[in-house]
């Protein structure tokens, strides 16, 4: 059992993981920045150390300070929330070398997954669905063509050594396949001096399914099924629900089925999500995240399910707390990330709060630090709060977040909460139908910059 | 990059040093695609001096507790950052010498030695005043300049923070 665990993050999911740690009568080390002396992580905390001047690399990313402040604390245990130190296999090598406790996956799961080929080989390895393809270089038309009927059209013939769009050529059917080939591999060698190609399926509108997978480090795992996460702009999740609004039950106990096995057999421990593109029934896996996910929340909210208490269980050396029979999902969530942007160019916008007051409510969550009067400092991530809202079922949800919305008053500052409001007149988003792309088209012709 | 854009882009970079100092900023990274694999990327930054930011958690130099008693209270407890009298800061005294990182003091180069300084020695910039230890390592810490130490604020193995307070040397 911990005592006392260190909290290696800021901002909201610090707050996130010292909640769940005083509900276990843990205590708790946050630590900070000189920028965030005064912040809400640093006040909730049971003692907390500066471990460093504003910039990320030299406080919160600084493995010497964060391991110091553990030796000076007696800290027992990391947790490392998201992003920062969460994924870096060497600071786990570090964390356990001190003897101290990483609360998350081994640094062997995090080096695998973490590089894209060693995790897609792995996957594969497991049974898990990956994007159909060539394997390697595609020399000849003839083997072109061979491969183009084998993985169904339409493909996506691209430039072993390339990228940014150069030496990219989609074949829709097979009578465009020699014309796509060939011109793909003269840009190649005009663009890279190289005219090797390979073929892979081309997913045309797909949605960014994730599937939430929990093992014990034993052997043993479960899947909490699917997060919708389609609603993207230039790769950063927006808006985030579950269940997914397209996805059947069978999907989901299959393609969930599969995740946790997988996990399972490689003895992973802790919390991570795998994440597809999903296109007319199928999965295709993209990556596997080795860490809590920011839209975790929406998973906790249908299961009725604490996952940071559960990742502390899980490296104290306990089983999990539910089995996947007690996984029976109830209702349906959605969460908001409301980051402090003006729109309509999403520029990031710190400053002080001068008034915030945050929804109440049946149903409705908020998970952030600010406070009246508060002072975002520009040295980090623009989230400064997540609004998730649950519902018996999906339209319950959405009149929820509406009604939510309304509430929450942030003063001070642009936020990117007006987006929100505009969104959920769309008749799309009311009835679930869109696919990755489907945001930045609407903000382009709706939100002109 | 090609030589035909290097004066333009030493200017770009010296622009963009004078943005971070104007604005208080600690870092910039910028990237300029000239074309096709012609780039460049810049990234600025500058470690920033942060004396009055400090929080002084409690009163007296010990600011955390021993690691050998680590559960003898915490740190900083909620909110007690916020009001932390300025008026007797040590923090704040122009002769102030900080600590540049979070670890345990050690006032000696080894158990039974001489303290590097007692108060009342005058140091040479440069001059070892104790050592810091993060992760098994032992960190010099030196004079920043020349003078005489006036008040020592920390103890032997007591576990100091980022920018706490060690000595003043005036």
């Amino acid at each position: 059992m911990f005592d006392k665990i260190l909290v290696a993050n800021r901002g909201e999911i610090a707050l996130r993981v010292i909640r769940a740690a005083r509900e276990m009568g843990i205590h708790t080390v946050a630590v900070h920045s000189t920028a965030d002396a005064d912040a809400m992580h640093v006040r909730m905390a049971d003692e907390s150390v500066c471990i460093g001047p504003p910039s990320s690399s030299e406080s919160y990313l600084s493995i010497p300070a964060i391991i110091a402040a553990c030796e000076v604390t007696g800290a027992q245990a990391i947790h490392p929330g998201y992003g920062f130190l969460s994924e870096n296999a060497n600071f786990v090598q570090i964390v356990e070398d001190h003897g101290l406790t990483f609360i998350g996956p081994t640094a062997e799961h995090i080096r695998v997954m973490g590089d894209k080929i060693t995790a897609k080989d792995t996957m594969k390895a497991l049974g898990v669905p990956c994007v159909p393809g060539s394997d390697g270089g595609v020399p000849t038309l003839d083997e072109a063509r061979r491969l183009g009927g084998e993985i169904g059209y339409p493909v996506i013939i691209k430039a072993t050594a390339g990228g940014g769009g150069r030496g990219m050529k989609v074949a829709e059917t097979a009578a465009d396949m020699e014309k796509a080939f060939m011109t793909a591999r003269s840009e190649s060698k005009a663009a890279f001096g190289n005219d090797e190609v390979y073929i892979e399926k081309y997913l045309q509108k797909p949605r960014h399914i994730e599937i939430q997978v929990f093992g014990d480090g034993k052997g043993r795992a479960v899947h909490l099924g699917e997060r919708d996460c389609s609603l993207q702009r230039r790769h950063q999740k927006v808006l985030e629900e579950a269940p997914g609004p397209c996805i059947t039950e069978e999907e989901r106990a299959r393609i969930g089925k599969i995740c946790a096995e997988a996990v399972a057999a490689i003895n992973y421990t802790g919390a991570g999500t795998i994440e597809f593109l999903y296109e007319d029934g199928e999965f295709y896996f993209i990556e596997m995240n080795t860490r809590l996910q920011v839209e975790h929340p929406v998973t906790e909210a249908i299961f009725g399910v604490d996952l940071v208490q559960e990742q502390i269980r899980v490296a104290e050396g306990h089983p999990m707390s539910f089995t996947q029979e007690d996984l029976v999902i109830n209702g349906h969530a959605i969460e908001v990330r409301i980051n402090a942007e003006k729109l309509p160019d999403f520029a990031p916008r710190p400053g002080r709060i001068t008034q915030f007051h945050a929804p109440g409510g049946l149903g409705v969550r908020i998970d952030s630090a600010l406070y009246d009067g508060y002072t975002i400092p520009p040295y980090y991530d623009s989230l400064i709060g997540k609004l998730i809202v649950h519902g018996r079922d999906r339209n319950a949800a959405l009149t929820r977040l509406s009604r939510a919305l309304g509430e929450l008053i942030v003063d001070g500052v642009d936020t990117t909460v007006p987006l929100f409001h505009a969104l959920l007149q769309e008749p799309d988003i009311q009835s679930g139908n869109y696919n990755i792309h489907w945001l930045e088209k609407w903000l382009a012709t709706n939100l002109q910059g | 990059m090609s030589n035909k854009t290097h004066d333009s882009d030493v200017t770009f970079i010296k622009a963009l040093a004078e943005l971070l100092n104007e604005n208080d900023l600690t870092e910039l990274q910028v990237k300029r695609e000239y074309g096709d694999h012609d780039a460049l990327s810049v990234r600025v930054s500058r470690k920033q001096e942060v004396i009055n930011h400090v929080t002084a958690p409690a009163p007296g130099p010990a600011a955390l507790p021993s690691p050998t008693a680590p559960a003898s209270g915490p740190v900083a407890t909620g909110g007690a950052s916020g009001d932390a009298s300025a008026t007797d800061d040590p923090a704040s005294h122009p002769g102030a010498v900080t600590s540049p990182m979070v670890g345990t003091i050690y006032m000696q180069a080894e158990p039974g030695a001489p303290s590097f300084v007692s108060v009342g020695d005058k140091v040479a910039e440069g001059d070892t005043l104790l050592i810091v230890e993060a992760m098994k390592t032992m960190n010099h810490i030196p004079a920043p300049r020349g003078g005489t130490v006036k008040r020592i604020l920390v103890e032997d193995g007591a576990a100091v923070e980022y920018g706490a307070p060690l000595m003043i040397i005036e």
